[in-house]
């Protein structure tokens, strides 16, 4: 990689992280209020963590005026669009890749 | 349903009914040009943050749907404004006053904001 591109890059390494890709997760089913940037019909599915984007500012506490630190890492997670919308007319194959905050996600199986 | 709860962020609409999509391109009236080089301006001097103003529009609330997209992300920039005490609500309306005053500025060309708010 290159010093240009690595300089314009956003991207903030994420040494620490709860999940590993491949890993089953499924999102937290809750409703708090706030800015929450974890769309309504993604909570309570389950999905795979497809990578791991990087750790930033937590975007739930930049939207009242704090620094977002501690930062939170951030995963691209797959979920199968039969799963997502029931009643889905698609491929079966098909699937939908969403960018979630690691504190909305929990290993699959362990909910209540 | 996968939740119990309402929704209850106004811009959170994946997976309603859309409806026809006006694809015809509006072009920008002058004072969202404005607006939107303000809102470029203060949040590039970390005035204000996108998250913010994603959070000031989504408290817009009910109104929200009634409102164009430069309507929505200007009174957004309005509101933080506010919070953050770089003007107050009296200093606002005085300068706003003393614009249209200047301009002479007909009331058929009130800000669609203001209509908005009135509704």
């Amino acid at each position: 990689m290159s010093a240009e591109i690595s300089q314009r890059s956003t991207y903030t390494p994420a040494p620490v992280h709860r999940f590993k890709v491949g890993d089953k997760i499924v999102v937290k089913r809750a409703n708090p209020p706030g800015h929450r940037r974890t769309p309504f019909y993604i909570r309570g599915k389950q999905g795979v963590i497809e990578r791991i984007c990087g750790a930033y500012p937590n975007p739930e506490e930049l939207a009242y005026g704090f620094d977002g630190k501690p930062e939170k890492v951030l995963y691209r997670v797959r979920f199968k669009q039969t799963h997502v919308w029931p009643g889905y007319a698609g491929p079966a194959n098909d699937v939908i890749e969403l960018e979630i905050y690691e504190h909305w996600l929990e290993p699959a199986g362990t909910q209540s | 349903m996968s939740n119990m709860h309402p929704k209850t962020i106004p811009s959170d609409i994946g997976g309603e009914q859309a409806g026809p999509i006006d694809t015809h391109d509006h072009g920008m009236k002058h004072w969202e040009r404005q607006a939107n080089a303000l809102r470029s301006v203060v949040n590039m001097k970390k005035i204000t943050c996108t998250d913010e103003l994603r959070r000031a529009a989504e408290e817009l609330g009910d109104k929200y749907k009634g409102m164009q997209y430069f309507e929505i992300t200007t009174s957004a920039m309005r509101t933080v404004l506010l919070e953050k005490g770089h003007f107050t609500e009296q200093e606002l309306t005085a300068k706003m006053a003393e614009i249209r005053a200047r301009f002479n500025v007909p009331d058929e060309m009130e800000s669609p904001i203001k209509k908005a708010v009135k509704k």
